[in-house]
């Protein structure tokens, strides 16, 4: 029988939920977007009361759009880490709210993870998965039961990076797409391009664009160059990865996978390296509810048991401290 | 023999009448021109004078013989054996880790730091050479140095976290080298991002 599960994601700035089928099929993908004020960043406790204002409607119009009353869904899975302490609370909150009045099985799930499986259902099978988010800057690939972390930022994560150094040259909240509007040129401006091994620096690059638009270069031509640079570094440490883990297969995740530009390096190294890449659609690189559904049930469907610690939120929860039993 | 690493093809050719590797950094399609000649000019520079200065020392490293800025390959000498990699699945283990352990500790000493000493970036004969030396750099500074710990042992862990081999390896290392280096590696792996990496 279909099993149809429903996913809770709220790990940072986006309150999402998702509805998807034990084959994969999207039913709904509802997101609501906490913005902050021009100039601001996100602040934690702000974004929790965006999330819990908005939940109750979208999972209103989750049902609505999938056509299900809430006695169909089969199983609940949220995010539990990581991510910002409230707003994750504010996620798990709303899940065991749903799931026990309904009496459905709930369990929660590492978002990092779940970028990956979700590029599974594109039909990659044993990815190295590139995952450029805000906070989040990974290469991640399976090895002996876990999903290890090849490499990662030593410092800030990539769409932090083009956020804040949007914010310091006057655009807002997020800095990234309104980079990648207005990035022109073909001249490229140096800056700093710091790969260490499969690591990665942005901070560095980030200040150094700063200095050159305060002295004097145009907005657009260091929006070009540092778009150039910091996507040319992740490329650069994912095809690292891929050397090095002999796999064959490319995965885009995160919000920052969205970027054009950064979908047209990724898949030019990938035909130059002769591997396949996998791009999932904007909807789903994105944060959202489907993924965090797609895991759960992949969990369930191996007879994951779930633990006590399962249901509690961890904001430091890493990608390679989930036991990987469902492959 | 031919891979595709990461950022140059390596073959062995025919040349001058022996078998040598030949590095060709190719060039990525995906890197704006500009940064992309910066780059490989930067690092074949750099790994040709690095691998100079080792040599010089005595450091078991492959010997160059030619630097071609033309194609941006590097012609070196071909050293036989398995990688630290494979090495490490055979019951001498704790030797090979020793020697890796006080090769890094000599290279460290003659202020070079590897960039990327991996555990397939050594190569087991008689004794260990140490290869690839494309994100090498001059320096000496202890969280350099601690890094390339960083970049070894989590190698360790990712692919033989069964021999725990972590202990050996720095015991080994902090002999030759100055207890400053472990030091920056523990305020390192204090940082945020890996205080929960082990296991």
């Amino acid at each position: 029988m279909s099993e149809i599960i429903l996913g809770i994601e709220s790990t940072a700035h986006t309150a999402g939920v998702g509805i998807i089928t034990s084959e994969g099929k999207i039913l709904s993908n509802q997101r609501s977007v906490y913005i902050p004020d021009k100039g601001e960043g996100i602040h934690p406790r702000e974004a929790a009361n965006h999330h819990s204002e908005k939940f109750p409607i979208l999972f209103k119009s989750a049902l609505e759009e999938a056509n299900l009353s809430p006695k169909d869904i089969t199983l609940v899975s949220y995010a539990r880490g990581p991510g910002l302490g409230p707003c994750l609370r504010t996620g798990a909150t709303a899940a065991r709210a749903f799931a026990y009045a309904h009496n459905i099985p709930f369990l929660g799930v590492n978002h990092c993870v779940a970028h990956l499986e979700i590029g599974l259902l594109e039909g990659a099978t044993d990815p190295v998965l590139l995952y450029l988010s805000g906070a989040n800057t990974q290469v991640i690939a399976y090895a002996d039961g876990r999903y290890r972390v090849f490499g990662e930022t030593i410092d800030i994560g990539i769409g932090n990076g083009l956020d804040k150094f949007a914010r310091e040259a006057g655009m807002g909240f997020p800095g990234g797409p309104k980079l990648e509007k207005i990035a022109e040129g073909d001249e490229l401006i140096d800056l700093p391009y710091s790969v260490k091994g499969m690591d990665l620096a942005f901070s560095g690059l980030m200040t150094a664009a700063k200095q050159k638009v305060d002295s004097g270069y145009s907005l657009p031509s260091v929006a070009y160059s540092v778009q150039e640079t910091a996507f040319a570094m992740s490329c650069e440490v994912s095809e690292r990865a891929l050397a090095h883990t002999g796999k064959t297969e490319l995965v885009l995740g995160g919000g920052v996978a969205c970027n054009s530009r950064l979908r047209e390096m990724a898949m030019t190294m990938a035909e130059e390296r002769g591997v396949k890449c996998f791009v999932p659609e904007r909807a789903l690189c994105v944060d959202n509810g489907v993924m965090i559904g797609w895991l759960g049930y992949q969990m369930m469907a191996a007879n994951y048991e779930i633990k006590d610690e399962d249901n509690m939120v961890n904001q430091k929860y890493r990608t390679d401290m989930v036991e990987v039993t469902w492959r | 023999m031919k891979f595709r690493g990461a950022e140059a093809i390596v073959e062995t050719i025919e040349w001058n009448g022996q078998t040598v590797i030949s590095k060709m950094r190719n060039k990525r399609g995906y890197r704006h021109p500009a940064l992309e000649k910066r780059l490989v000019v930067e690092r074949l520079r750099s790994e040709s004078r690095i691998m100079e200065r080792l040599i010089s020392q005595g450091v078991p490293v492959p010997a160059i013989f030619s630097v071609n800025t033309s194609d941006n390959s590097i012609f070196m000498e071909f050293i036989e054996g398995q990688t630290l990699e494979r090495a490490l699945r055979g019951k001498d283990f704790k030797k090979h880790l020793i020697q890796t352990a006080h090769l890094l500790s000599r290279i460290h000493s003659l202020n070079v730091v590897h960039g990327d000493p991996t555990t397939s970036n050594f190569l087991v004969n008689d004794k260990i050479y140490a290869i690839d030396f494309g994100l090498s750099s001059i320096s000496d500074d202890d969280e350099d140095r601690a890094s390339d710990l960083r970049v070894f042992l989590e190698s360790l862990d990712s692919h033989h976290s069964e021999i725990n081999g972590r202990n050996i390896f720095l015991e080994a290392y902090s002999t030759g080298a100055s207890k400053s280096v472990l030091e920056a590696l523990k305020v390192l792996e204090l940082r945020g991002r890996y205080n929960l990496m082990r296991g």
